[in-house]
């Protein structure tokens, strides 16, 4: 028994990154003790997401499974998991810092009497476990005190894996959870407008920020994306004004994106957009301000006035291409 | 319906955070002082719910006797009355010292809806409200950009991941988180301020509210943070630079 | 010539039963007088007291009710026409005091002006020379308000205007018509009637009508507040600005029963002037008509029946419109005073608005950036911080700090200030001076600011303050008042003229101070074009060799404008001009670079840009923009250059000018056009 557990979370069907990158984390705490660790899915029907996890390079996958299990509810996936832990006596709970496991994980770290540590960027030797603090302005240096920690790891900040492995052990386990216990009634998600465009698997992407200044300057962006053949995204402010539809938009109430390169044209990079980026493999960024806080997580800058850089941009890209 | 907003006086958006020299906090000597965002989101949201059903809204706040002002701020802004759970060393705490000490007040009061932010500015934890509904024994949802007060209890919305939204019904009483953004704040006024002196605020310490077992996480030191990557910034004007990037993401980066 | 020796003729005597006749009409004429006067007077005396409000120094309110009420000065300053014709009337009236005096004297056979003595003989000449001025003077004002019609005046025909400049008229031309009578005859008899009766039907009209100014205005002349647009502080806990007749004070009762309706303020007003509801004339009235209905103890929101809350919210606190008033009316704490009744009780719901506020709540500047963008520019031009050493403390502001054109300012001025040789720092940490809020009338945000920054102020141990905007001068200087003592400050035109000699000008086809304007400061650059620019070189304690010292002839104006000429319109804006009373200061900076010309509206005429009172921060807005109207009027006056001192005007003409293209003139700062003077070795480049 390792004592290192990952939590999967499936969208639709399939693993996002994220939860392959909480898989690369537990792998760091794995590697101090020297075995792999198991991973974890949850809800009504796990076979062919617990199939697929068994291939992503753990020890083990645990099928957590309950017909009340879906859809996800707080009181369901709380119940469930702290049957789970009472069983094996983990050392380690991995989650990816989703917007689901911020609803649950604090709740089910309570009820064990321990405190969720989340948003992790770093894990150093100890472990300590690193997070922002200050909105990103500080670093903070966590331990845990007592048996078990549970902590959650940033998007993006962990580099997950790519390769297959043989697949690992299925086991299942089955909570016993009353429906009087589920006391939240989740509706169906729904969009605010229709869907067009998938950002997630875009190889590149050129996103456009307030440095565009205009609603009709975005064509000189969207000349530049045609160019590279890469789909458009955008900071929030562009989506607030209506330039371009609320499913561009990148940064933490958006999109996460993580493509081959993300250009980010005119951007300043605060925060909240960076959050929705930085594990971008190549991050190109062009701004007229040299200070702007997105050349801190920039591969390649351009420090230029966009209306002159981008233009000559496409030029170049386009003879390239030749 | 009797509310209760937990708010969390945060150092101020532009302040200049200096690390201390225990190396275990900031500097505060030097620094201002305001309401963190999301609790103000959930004031409003409060407010709003007061404004169309009646009630009461009650602010509860830990923190040392700075947290004052930003108290009276929100009882400036329309609550009642408030609690303030005097705290000096609410850094020290973990989310789970914290929202103990929340949660031991508000029960006193028996709520009905028990509205936090989403997170701190400074900390950012995210977990005071979810873990409060655990220990107060309530149903939670967080996250939420609206509050509908139904015959049942609440139908609240609930942000998603990639612009998806969802509904979610819950009975009363319950514990929400609250986005921020989800509705247009109001300004603190002169009538409300002077309104504010007469309203009562109530102190009660944290000794008095039972103490909490060790922190199961501590914060051991803060730094600044490093940076992981260097940046290339191509010189040259706009010609010879896009002309030296276009080489780069062709031999380099390899999209091209 | 027989005109010259006739004398004013008199009835001889009255009956008995005359004489009771004419007591009886007295009578009944006075009281209607009182019976109307009197509930106006009730309701201006039982408003609340003003705070703050003292009667001296005795001497300016003289030397103003000399100026303003006896020369009439602002009368005819704006409309000399039919403003000397109102004067004639005027002093007409004053002339005939003692003539109506005796008038109603001989009614009762007291006479005592002798008509053929020598006193009696002059002063009824010295009248009747008045009279005759009057009569010609309200026969033009009966044919302009009834046949020229200015929009001024309004849509409505004034009946009570037509009667009573009949009855003046009939009183001029009754007493003239004495003269050519014989005394003692029927048909002085018939003429002393007819002036009597016209007398006693005016008497009691006054009251009725915007006459009341006649009895009024002297006094509210006297009694003003004793600075241009003044704002009362808030006392108690109870009072937050004019939200019910409660709050109305005796100094607004009284000035707004003072309004005669001329529309002086309405014809200037920029909102006004663009197609907004806002009238600011229509306020007055209005608050005239919420005290007649209501009174002043009411508990009535005046917002509603007789205030409409979007004309009050649309005022730019541009102060045209107080700084025309013939009568005194002091408009601005007026609408301030409403604005914060709207703000401090929360019933003002606008989207900017309320965006602007929590702005300011949470963060130290209007424009809702982060500090650390300002800590990015001192650091960027190496500005020296201040320390309690330097001499003056450079108060950057919101457009200094934030704005990417402000900074564009300050950073020439600094360059300037460098080659002057001046000890100067940029304080560390800034908030703004609250003036939108103040304007705005949110009193709240506005005290918090003005307390924290006397607090930062006194602890820098700041002195001395220069900075490029005349709105954080105002806050700064009168406003923050209210909360401690803020330390000397002074605009940086005022900075600038006053070592103005020490600047280089333009080295070729300088043309100097234009001579058009020659009220004279002692700073005024008075070097003819002929003096070599080497002379002006200052001893600054900087080792600059000659050669360097030769400002590059080409870069004086760069980059050149399409048809280069000299020319350089300087337009005044509202904070530094009426606000400040100081339009020379940067003439003479601007005439270092070129020939200074005149736009149509200039000085205490200029016309806004549109930014004042907060609404620079408020959205788009109905109409015209405020900032094309007087952008093209800047435009048409041919000259190549526009200059101003303002960062506030900067930016709204630069949108204007936006929409031009190429062949909008340059728009720049004093400050700018005098950096581009200096030798290329003075500072970093921005």
């Amino acid at each position: 028994m390792s004592g290192i557990y990952v939590v999967l979370e499936d969208r639709k069907g399939r693993f996002g990154r994220i939860s392959l990158e909480a898989i690369a984390a537990a792998n760091i705490l794995a590697a101090q003790s020297g075995s792999k660790p198991t991973a974890i899915v949850i809800g009504a029907q796990t076979e062919a997401l617990a199939a697929e996890a068994a291939t992503k390079g753990v020890g083990r996958v645990v099928r957590i499974e309950h017909a009340l299990l879906a859809p996800y509810t707080p009181d369901g996936y709380t119940a469930a998991l702290q049957q789970f832990i009472a069983a094996e006596s983990p050392d380690y709970i991995v989650f990816p810092h989703t917007y689901q496991v911020r609803d649950y994980a604090p709740a089910l770290a309570a009820r064990l009497g321990r405190v969720l540590i989340g948003d992790v960027t770093q894990i150093a030797e100890g472990p300590v476990f690193i997070r922002s603090l200050m909105q990103g302005r500080l670093s903070g240096s966590y331990k845990s005190t007592g048996i078990l920690a549970i902590i959650s790891v940033q998007s993006g900040a962990f580099r997950a894996e790519e390769t297959q492995s043989s697949p690992a052990e299925i086991t299942t386990f089955a909570p016993t959870i009353e429906a009087s216990q589920i006391r939240t009634k989740p509706g169906e998600p729904f969009r605010g407008s229709a869907q067009t465009v998938d950002l997630g698997s875009a190889p590149m992407i050129v996103a456009v920020g307030r440095g565009i200044r205009e609603e009709s300057n975005l064509s000189l962006v969207q000349d530049l994306a045609a160019s590279l053949g890469a789909e458009i995204a955008a900071s929030r402010p562009i989506c607030d004004n209506g330039w371009l539809p609320i499913e561009r938009q990148v940064g933490s109430s958006g999109q996460t994106v993580a493509p081959k390169l993300y250009l980010a044209v005119g951007i300043s990079g605060a925060i909240q957009h960076l959050v929705g980026m930085k594990g971008s493999q190549c991050i190109v960024a062009i701004n007229k301000d040299a200070e702007a806080p997105i050349f801190e997580v920039a591969d390649y800058g351009i420090v230029g006035d966009l209306f002159e850089v981008v233009p000559a941009l496409t030029e170049a890209i386009k003879i390239a291409r030749q | 319906m009797k509310i209760i907003v937990c708010i969390k006086q945060v150092p101020e958006r532009d302040a200049q955070v200096r690390i201390s020299s225990s190396g275990k906090w900031i500097e505060e000597s030097d620094i201002q002082f305001a309401m963190n965002e999301s609790d103000a989101y959930a004031l409003e949201e409060a407010l709003q719910l007061k404004e169309k059903h009646g009630g009461e809204v009650i602010v509860l706040s830990a923190g040392p006797e700075r947290a004052g002002t930003t108290i009276r701020e929100a009882l400036a802004k329309g609550a009642d009355r408030a609690i303030q759970v005097e705290s000096d060393n609410l850094n020290q705490l973990d989310a789970l010292g914290v929202a103990q000490l929340l949660s031991a007040a508000a029960k006193q009061e028996s709520p009905d809806l028990v509205l936090t932010g989403l997170q701190s500015d400074d900390l950012g934890y995210g977990q005071t409200g979810v873990i409060m509904a655990e220990l107060m024994g309530l149903p939670h949802a967080s996250l939420i950009l609206n509050v509908e007060k139904t015959d049942n209890g609440v139908t609240v919305k609930r942000e998603l991941e990639e612009g998806w939204f969802q509904n979610i019904d819950l009975s009363l009483p319950a514990v929400l988180m609250i986005q921020s953004g989800g509705t247009k704040l109001r300004y603190a006024t002169l009538m409300g301020i002077k309104k504010a002196k007469t309203k009562e605020l109530r102190k009660v310490s944290a000794a008095d509210l039972g103490q909490s077992a060790a922190p199961a996480a501590t914060l051991e030191k803060i730094t600044q943070p490093q940076k992981q990557k260097s940046t290339q910034i191509i010189p040259g004007s706009p010609k010879e630079a896009a002309a030296t990037l276009v080489e780069k993401l062709k031999f380099e980066v390899r999209v091209i | 010539m027989s005109l010259l020796s006739a004398t004013l003729a008199e009835p001889q005597s009255f009956a008995t039963w005359e004489k009771l006749l004419l007591s009886a009409l007295i009578i009944a004429s006075a009281m209607l007088f009182f019976r109307r006067l009197a509930p106006i007077l009730n309701r201006i005396l039982k408003s609340r007291k003003d705070p703050n409000f003292s009667l001296a120094p005795l001497r300016k309110r003289i030397w103003d009710f000399f100026w303003e009420v006896v020369c009439q000065a602002k009368v005819i300053r704006e409309r000399p026409l039919p403003g000397l014709a109102h004067a004639f009337v005027f002093w007409g009236f004053c002339a005939f005091a003692l003539v109506t005096l005796n008038h109603f004297a001989v009614g009762f056979g007291l006479g005592f002006l002798d008509p053929v003595g020598f006193f009696g003989r002059f002063y009824s000449w010295f009248a009747a020379i008045f009279a005759a001025a009057c009569a010609i003077g309200i026969f033009g004002l009966f044919v302009r308000r009834f046949f020229v019609r200015p929009r001024w005046l309004g849509e409505k025909i004034s009946y009570e205007s037509g009667i009573i400049a009949a009855l003046i008229f009939i009183l001029m031309v009754t007493y003239l018509a004495a003269f050519a009578v014989k005394s003692a005859s029927p048909a002085a008899l018939a003429l002393w009637w007819i002036h009597s009766l016209s007398i006693l039907v005016f008497l009691p009209i006054i009251p009725h009508t915007k006459h009341l100014h006649l009895v009024l205005s002297p006094a509210t002349i006297f009694l003003s507040r004793g600075g241009f647009s003044k704002i009362p502080p808030l006392v108690g806990d109870e009072d937050f600005g004019l939200v019910t007749g409660k709050d109305l004070t005796q100094l607004t009762s009284l000035q707004s029963y003072s309004c005669v309706e001329c529309g002086r303020c309405t014809e200037h007003c920029p909102a006004n002037n663009t197609g907004k509801e806002l009238n600011p004339k229509e306020i007055i009235l209005g608050l005239r008509g919420y005290l007649n209905e209501f009174g002043p103890s009411s508990e009535q929101n005046i917002i509603g029946k007789y205030n409409s809350i979007t004309a009050d919210f649309q005022c730019t606190t541009c102060g045209a419109c107080e700084y025309q008033c013939p009568v005194g009316i002091e408009h601005l704490p007026i609408i301030i005073g409403l604005r914060r009744g709207a703000v401090n009780t929360g019933a003002w719901e606008d989207e900017h608005g309320a965006k602007l506020f929590l702005a300011l709540e949470r963060g130290s500047n209007a424009l809702g950036m982060s500090a650390s963008e300002r800590d990015k520019f001192i650091q960027k031009q190496a500005f020296p911080i201040f320390d309690g050493t330097q001499e003056y403390c450079l108060w950057l502001g919101c457009m200094g700090g934030y704005d990417p054109k402000g900074r564009e300012i300050v950073a020439d001025f600094a360059r300037v200030m460098n080659y002057l040789g001046t000890s100067y720092g940029v304080l560390r940490k800034e908030k703004c001076t609250g003036d939108p809020v103040r304007r705005l009338g949110n009193d709240l945000l506005f005290q918090q600011l003005a307390e924290s920054n006397l607090e930062t102020l006194a602890q820098n141990r700041v002195k001395k303050i220069v900075t490029i905007c005349p709105h954080c001068v105002r806050t700064i200087q009168e406003d923050w008042k209210e909360f401690g003592t803020p330390p000397e400050i002074e605009h940086h035109s005022e900075f600038l003229a006053r070592y103005a000699d020490k600047l280089p000008k333009r080295s070729e086809g300088a043309e100097g101070f234009n001579p058009r304007n020659t009220s004279t400061i002692q700073e005024r650059v008075s070097a003819p074009a002929e003096t070599p620019v080497a002379e002006q070189r200052q001893v600054s304690g900087h080792d600059f060799s000659h050669a360097e010292n030769i400002p590059d002839p080409s870069g004086a104006l760069a980059p050149a404008p399409q048809t280069p000429n000299n020319k350089i319109v300087f337009h005044d804006p509202c904070y530094l001009g009426r606000y400040r009373n100081v339009y020379e200061e940067p003439r003479a900076v601007a005439s270092l670079a070129g020939e200074v010309v005149e736009a149509p509206r200039s000085h205490e005429r200029s016309f806004c840009c549109g930014a004042g009172g907060g609404l620079v921060f408020l959205g788009e807005e109905t109409g015209d923009r405020v900032s094309h109207n007087r952008a093209n009027e800047l435009i048409a006056t041919g000259a190549s250059t526009i200059r101003h001192p303002c960062p506030f005007c900067n930016s709204m003409f630069r949108d204007a000018l936006a929409e031009k293209g190429d062949a909008a003139p340059q728009l720049l700062d004093i400050a700018q056009l005098t950096a581009r003077a200096l030798p290329k070795s003075s500072a970093a480049q921005s």
